[in-house]
């Protein structure tokens, strides 16, 4: 009989044990907890807001951006695709992204990632020699060479500098205070710096940042209408696309 | 006695085991298979006619599919926040039907009219006791897009997607900042005639 009663002892301490597992394994949440926790707040960077003094502006320049975008860069986008193959067009895009390799190299050493600044330079010099001038992204296969992309108004921001006040730019879109004046400091060390600043110098070096931009439309453009398309209002939805876009960067 | 008494504690035993190994089956039915499982499914239906039929005809489909994964009335919720509570029961219906629809139907148009997107998923990393978060890259085109899931151990559901981040934006929020200046100098009514007017658009 005492030897039964410990069968069931044991039985029974089993039973605690195997409730006590399915306890820890199953910490659910209900839904309308999940609906009114607020913990976007714990969130910083879905949370960060830029302050925008000129919204009026703003507005209108973002309207006169959105008529450009949707009656002349899409229509021609659409042609461009059809005339210019895939393969082209990508080595193309390779060819100006190992171009912008100053950019990227100084915003990471402002920021003292010296590990990514030599990563960096390893993809630029394995792109521009095997990878035919960089039209071939060879350094794609090497997973040291391929750092996250830095620039010079993230390194402002992780020095603390605030956004300052939200910039919407005729053609070239949102901007902020602080990372307009990280692109001026881009302009410095970029081998093909804003065609406005470039029109006495070089017709050349405007027509290669046109085809720079012309040639990166098809990748923005239906990604650009999903966005607008899908949105209550718009403007707020690229605003704040952009800041937490540049927050996520800063924290990187 | 004694053997029904053994006989007692054998069953108890063996029904205890298989709790235990019906729990680590339940803990190894990774979040992580089933979303990947989801969104191939939501590619099969949307690749399945060459683009032909249109997301009317397989709104149904795409929203069954996504239902596993997906709580669209935390996500719709959420994003609203505070002006949730502005809304009436109906307007609450509306408005989380409208923005589903509008939503979806958006941005499965460009995966529906583009080549089939490549997706590679991370293992998921706990953001606490009870939410993970699953990083995904989507390649389409030669170009890479990181998007990140968020998802819940919602009772009675199991793990669901509560907020899905595109490049680091977390979608919710994003609307969240939208819905809050429309309720600044708007009403429920006007948003509801907005969504109408959006979804109109797309679909022409």
């Amino acid at each position: 009989m005492i030897s039964h009663i410990r069968v069931a002892a044991a039985t029974a301490s089993i039973l605690a044990l195997v409730a006590s597992v399915s306890l820890q394994a199953q910490d659910f949440i209900d839904a309308d907890d999940l609906m009114e926790i607020d913990d976007l707040l714990d969130d910083e960077t879905s949370n960060e807001t830029i302050a925008d003094p000129f919204e009026d502006i703003n507005r209108a320049i973002f309207g006169f951006n959105n008529a450009v975008y949707k009656n002349v860069f899409q229509p021609f986008t659409r042609q461009y695709v059809r005339i210019v193959p895939k393969e082209p067009r990508k080595g193309l895009s390779n060819f100006f992204d190992n171009l912008g390799y100053p950019i990227r190299l100084t915003g990471n050493v402002l920021q003292f990632k010296f590990g990514r600044a030599s990563q960096e330079t390893g993809r630029f010099l394995v792109n521009t020699t095997a990878g035919l001038a960089g039209f071939m992204d060879a350094a794609k296969e090497f997973e040291n060479l391929n750092p996250p992309k830095e620039d010079i108004g993230q390194a402002l921001g992780v020095w603390g500098v605030k956004h300052g006040f939200y910039i919407v730019l005729p053609f070239a879109g949102p901007t902020s205070l602080r990372d307009f004046v990280g692109r001026l400091g881009g302009r410095v060390v970029d081998p093909i710096p804003e065609p406005w600043s470039q029109l006495d110098e070089s017709e050349d070096r405007l027509d290669l940042q046109i085809v720079d931009t012309v040639n990166d439309l098809p990748e923005i453009i239906d990604l650009y209408n999903s966005i607008t398309d899908s949105a209550i209002d718009p403007y707020i939805a690229v605003r704040d696309g952009y800041t937490q876009l540049r927050a996520g960067k800063v924290k990187e | 006695m004694t053997t029904n008494l053994l006989r007692l504690s054998i069953t108890t035993l063996a029904f205890a085991f298989a709790s235990f190994a019906s729990v680590s089956a339940a803990d190894s039915d990774n979040p992580k298979d089933a979303l990947e499982s989801t969104i191939h499914e939501l590619l099969d239906v949307l690749h399945a006619d060459n683009g032909s039929l249109s997301f009317t005809d397989k709104r149904e489909q795409i929203v069954s599919i996504l239902d596993e994964s997906f709580s669209f009335d935390v996500i719709i919720q959420r994003a609203l926040g505070r002006n949730w509570a502005k809304l009436d029961s109906d307007q609450k219906r509306q408005v989380t039907l409208l923005i589903t629809d509008l939503v979806l139907k958006t941005y499965t148009r460009e995966l529906q009219n583009g080549p089939r997107p490549t997706l590679s998923f991370s293992e998921p990393e706990a953001l606490s006791k009870s939410k993970i978060e699953i990083d995904s890259k989507v390649k389409v085109n030669g170009s890479d897009v990181n998007l990140t899931y968020r998802l819940a151990n919602i009772k009675d559901r199991g793990w669901q997607v509560y907020d899905v981040l595109v490049e680091n934006v977390s979608m919710v929020s994003n609307y969240r900042k939208q819905f809050d200046e429309h309720f600044q100098k708007k009403t429920a009514q006007d948003l509801i005639e907005l969504l109408r007017n959006k979804l109109n658009k797309v679909h022409s």
